[in-house]
């Protein structure tokens, strides 16, 4: 037992801990199987008649309207206490405990629905929709943790979110990811973002919903691929921490623009640093910025930088013509436009009793030309949005090239307040404390 | 605190372990779900296979119910095991995390993460042609992926802007503004045909003839005298006792002959007098006038009429509808289940009219001869045009709903002279018109979404519609004792007391047709479904009677013939029932080929069109 605990603490091998935690794998890949066997079509009808009544198809009633409110409740609570925690008691441990009771709640409990992330959606379709009424508890989910973000910096990822709090704790052995992997798939959360918000904008999909790999284990209940793809979030969260909020999040990327401009964001030291350097390798994330000074040679430096500011339209617009080729493939993700190009290209199926949309479609009543006029519609709106959408993506980048040449000289650690994720692990290591009595003291190591 | 750590360690492997455990037990529950998949256990489908053979088996019945239940049992009784492991699998799993979290936080170890070995100066300008690197990466995959891409959907739409150019210029005929000399002048040259046998022309019927329900008339009885050279109008009579429009005499499902065939199989040949294998492929259903049959048949290389003698399966003569005025270069995309010849064709005895999926609307002579052919416009019809066609006295009526405009149209019969054309407020149909008489006038009714619609036959007014229908509506509509019965899957079924002020009697959901179209005779009413059922109605009150669920689709339509309903499936098996409010089967006489048309009836015998042969059917 007790060389078990030791192993825990002191092996450093990444291999020796696949080895162990392989048996782990294996037991989340039996469970997506279970799922994917559980998913499948419903047992069929028998053959005969049997003089069983069929029930009449009633609809679930909607969730309490009281309960709607505590869930509300629960977030500002959950929100304040952990906020309080990272900046008040600079208590790791109190942020590790509320983001167990956030992965419970929000998780467990409220099976990842409502959520923050795919909160987006509801706005984007309250914006675009004027018949569409943007559920209380979705405008809050939305709107709370940015308002926190932009004073005390991500403290909803910290402790809030069951999305990372899932992740968090299995963070057993992390490891850094080089700076400009970390820079390219950074590039990712735009993206997701941008097509979440077209697929919203065009009433095609709620992809995060759809595509959100940990709702499954939150709910026993996914296809087999989004099973797996949960399971592989989790095991390469075990050494590359928290993936899905750095790599994929598009939640995160409107909480990183409102944490930049945060006032009161937490700081690795209460005091003034004393560069000891031992934070230097606590945040999984990346997101301390060491103290740097200018490198190479200055001229070469800022007019790089005011090439890309140049290139920065030229981003802008290629991204924005690509999005609109690219308009084409990304709509047939829109049910209309897949079902009228099924329709063009295989009339056939007209007849085809096991076809639920075809079904669904001679149902409505409309025609076939009729339902190809719509989806050409809709094809135009995400002509549209694919210029929106590729426009977005080259700012992106390009203001990513400027940043990244950019030199702002930093003499202390500090954290990176876009991504830095408030989850307090920098206070642990920093030697610098500030009792109950606001006094500061350097503890040795 | 050591006391802790040790249970706390304790808890995680113990958790740890029975998760594992678990995870084996589902390991091998799945295994063998899948090894005896009870949704693929071959036993009952045997056992059902065994069942359709005896029907009446009862023994076998209960057996199939055992197998079912034990089956379905088995299905849930894994998916509980199932769901129950999970939970507690995952349960272990989080107490055994948990556990190791609480044995690093108490031990208060900081774990430092392995470092990515970096030249710090360097990483910033790595990370920036990375960056670019992936930014013109994503670009160049959204342009090629742009590139490939096929945009269906615009392709069609501006098909859709020149067909509709198109029809606009080929079909000035029938504008309703039209002066009559220009109509002359569209008028396509009488084509003389080159198999004509004169002598089918003179044979005389000896059909014999009853109403339904009502006693011979003197009608009927000048009906025996009907020929394929009456020089006027048909009468009543004479109609009746030919088959010469779909669906029968008026195109509501009512044959008046006596003495139809029960039994028969096209396989073995049993009580098959004759058949014949048609050239071209086209789903129209056969008429008949006196010894003559006729079908279309239509492919790429052209659109055909053939007339057979009705006795002998002899080819009398074949007419082609080519170098018609208008008439497109390219025949029209159309599925294979409707195909270029769907329409069925009609007859006054003068002459026969045949329309296909081109517009193309031709009219002969009994004995093949052109009298006259016009296009009516390229019919913008996703499916294929399938209107069939229907004659009121000297006019012959054209149901036109296409997905540009509604119309219904009316031309001279001998001449081919647009009589009038009235434009309609609906979308495109597949259905076909009914005349019928409520009493006090003629009407021709019309199906189609939304509207049931009448109007008069003789000027083409619209006399009254009521909107209850939806979807693409192919059935047509049925009509008896003043009431008109639509239905359309997926709309719904409907009585409607016809007259000035139509009202909705009764609507029912239960089995709904797609193609195949409503009979109502005898105060029953019949319907079938492209899902196998077949089920009767008590027509006035909408009850249903009784429903039989046969399997194979329905996309023929039930016909009324001497007491007894007719009703082919897609397999060739024609399904026949007393028309009486219980259900009694009569016979299952099986084809021996797919079919999807209606049978029509003369003098004893039934003539069913498969999807290559005509059959004749009747005792030798």
């Amino acid at each position: 037992m007790r060389g078990l605990g030791k192993y825990l603490y002191q092996s450093e091998s990444i291999v020796k801990l696949l080895k162990r935690f392989g048996f782990l794998l294996m037991m989340l890949f039996v469970t997506a199987q279970s799922f994917a066997l559980d998913a499948q079509q419903r047992f069929p009808k028998p053959e005969f008649a049997t003089g069983y009544a069929q029930p009449a198809t009633t609809s679930p009633s909607p969730r309490f309207l009281l309960l709607e409110y505590l869930d509300i409740f629960v977030l500002l609570a959950a929100l304040s206490v952990v906020t309080w925690f990272v900046l008040k008691k600079r208590s790791r441990k109190g942020v590790f405990w509320t983001s167990v009771f956030s992965l419970l709640y929000f998780g467990f409990y409220r099976e990842g629905c409502i959520c923050s992330i795919g909160a987006i959606q509801n706005m984007v379709l309250g914006v675009v929709d004027n018949t569409y009424k943007i559920p209380l508890t979705a405008f809050v989910f939305f709107l709370l943790p940015l308002v926190f973000s932009l004073f005390f910096g991500r403290t909803f990822c910290a402790g809030v979110c069951p999305l990372g709090a899932i992740q968090d704790i299995i963070v057993i052995k992390p490891i850094e990811l080089p700076k400009w992997l970390q820079k390219v798939l950074g590039l990712i959360p735009y993206l997701y973002l941008g097509l979440a918000v077209l697929f919203v904008a065009t009433k095609s999909e709620f992809i995060i919903c759809r595509y959100d790999p940990f709702v499954g284990l939150f709910r026993f209940d996914a296809p087999f691929h989004m099973m797996m793809l949960g399971i592989l979030f989790l095991a390469t969260g075990l050494f590359v921490a928290r993936p899905y909020c750095r790599f994929f999040c598009p939640y995160g990327v409107l909480l990183g623009w409102m944490s930049r401009f945060s006032s009161n964001h937490m700081t690795i030291t209460p005091a003034a640093c004393i560069q000891c350097k031992l934070c230097a390798n606590s945040c999984p994330f990346g997101a301390i910025n060491e103290p740097v000074v200018e490198t190479g040679k200055r001229h070469s430096n800022v007019n790089r930088m005011i090439t890309y500011f140049i290139l920065l339209p030229l981003w802008t617009g290629i991204g924005g013509l690509a999005g609109s080729m690219v308009h084409v493939p990304l709509s047939h993700y829109n049910k209309t436009v897949y079902l009228a190009e099924q329709l063009i290209e295989h009339p056939e199926l007209k007849d085809d009793q096991k076809n639920i949309d075809i079904r669904t479609f001679l149902t409505s009543g409309k025609t076939t030309t009729q339902l190809i006029a719509e989806a050409d519609a809709i094809r135009h709106q995400f002509y549209i949005g694919g210029w929106l959408l590729g426009g977005f993506m080259g700012f992106v980048i390009g203001t990513g090239l400027i940043r990244l040449s950019a030199f702002r000289r930093r003499d202390d650690w500090e954290t990176d307040k876009t991504n830095c994720l408030s989850c307090a692990r920098c206070m642990e290591f920093c030697p610098v404390k500030r009792d109950e009595d606001g006094k500061i003291t350097i503890n040795e190591r | 605190m050591n006391d802790k750590i040790k249970l706390a360690g304790r808890v995680a492997i113990f958790a740890a372990g029975f998760a594992a455990l678990i995870a084996v037990l589902l390991i091998a529950n799945y295994v063998q779900s899948r090894l005896n998949d009870p949704i693929e256990n071959k036993t009952i489908p045997a056992l059902v296979k065994r069942l359709n053979a005896s029907p009446e088996d009862e023994t076998l019945k209960s057996e199939i119910r055992a197998f079912d239940l034990i089956a379905r049992k088995a299905y849930f009784t894994t998916k509980w095991q199932i769901r129950t492991g999970t939970y507690l699998m995952f349960l272990s799993l989080i107490i055994s995390i948990l556990a190791v979290r609480y044995l690093l936080s108490v031990r208060s170890k900081l774990s430092e993460i392995d470092p990515a070995r970096e030249e710090k100066g360097l990483d910033l300008l790595i990370a920036q042609k990375w960056v670019i690197y992936s930014g013109s990466g994503l670009i160049i995959i959204a342009l090629v992926s742009g590139l490939l891409s096929y945009n269906s959907l615009k392709e069609y739409m501006v098909n859709e802007k020149m067909s509709a150019a198109a029809g606009e210029i080929e079909n000035p005929a029938i504008q309703p503004n039209r002066q009559a000399g220009q109509v002359e002048a569209n008028l396509d040259p009488v084509q003389p045909n080159a198999k004509v046998e004169a002598d089918s022309t003179t044979v005389q019927s000896n059909t014999k003839v009853e109403v339904p329900g009502q006693p011979a008339t003197k009608d009927s009885a000048s009906a025996k005298a009907a020929t394929v050279s009456a020089p006027g109008l048909p009468t009543k009579a004479q109609l009746r006792a030919n088959f010469p429009f779909f669906r029968g005499s008026d195109g509501t499902g009512v044959a008046f002959q006596k003495k139809t065939p029960v039994d028969w199989n096209g396989a073995d040949g049993k009580n098959i007098r004759w058949k014949v294998k048609i050239p071209k492929p086209g789903y129209s259903s056969p008429i008949i006038w006196a010894n003559q049959i006729f079908v279309t048949g239509a492919d790429a290389q052209s659109r055909m009429v053939y007339c057979y003698d009705r006795n002998t399966g002899k080819l009398l003569w074949e007419a082609s509808a080519d170098k018609i005025e208008g008439s497109p270069a390219a025949v029209p995309k159309v599925t294979t289940d409707t195909g270029l010849a769907a329409p069925t064709m009609a007859t006054d005895g003068r002459a026969v009219f045949a329309l296909f999926a081109t517009g193309d609307l031709l009219a002969l002579d009994m004995t093949g001869k052109r009298l006259w052919a016009r296009n009516l416009g390229l019919p913008d019809n996703h499916y294929g045009h399938s209107s069939s066609l229907i004659i009121y006295k000297d006019k012959l009526l054209v149901q036109y709903d296409t997905n540009r405009t509604g119309k219904l149209l009316a031309f001279d019969s001998q001449s081919g002279k647009p009589s009038w054309e009235t434009l309609r407020n609906s979308k495109i149909s597949w259905s076909s018109p009914v005349l019928v008489n409520t009493g006090s006038r003629m009407e021709l009714i019309l199906t189609t979404n939304p509207n049931v619609s009448s109007y008069n036959p003789e000027t083409g007014k619209e006399l009254w519609k009521i909107a209850c229908l939806s979807g693409e509506v192919g059935p047509s509509a049925g009509y008896a004792d003043g009431m008109v019965f639509a239905a359309n899957e997926y709309a719904k079924l409907v009585g409607i007391t016809a007259g000035d002020s139509p009202q909705i009697a009764w609507e029912s959901d239960e089995f709904l047709p797609e193609v195949s179209s409503p009979l109502a005779i005898n105060g029953l009413l019949y319907i079938a479904t492209s899902y196998g059922v077949f089920a009767c109605y008590d027509a006035k009150a909408g009850t249903k009677l009784w429903s039989e669920e046969y399997g194979d689709s329905f996309y023929s339509s039930p016909i009324y013939a001497d007491g007894k309903v007719y009703l082919t499936n897609t397999a060739g098996k024609t399904y026949i029932v007393k028309a009486t409010k219980d259900y009694q089967l009569v016979g299952t006489p099986e084809l021996g080929e797919k079919s999807v048309c209606s049978p029509v009836f003369m003098d004893g015998m039934a003539y069913l069109r498969g999807v290559n042969q005509l059959f004749c059917i009747g005792s030798k």
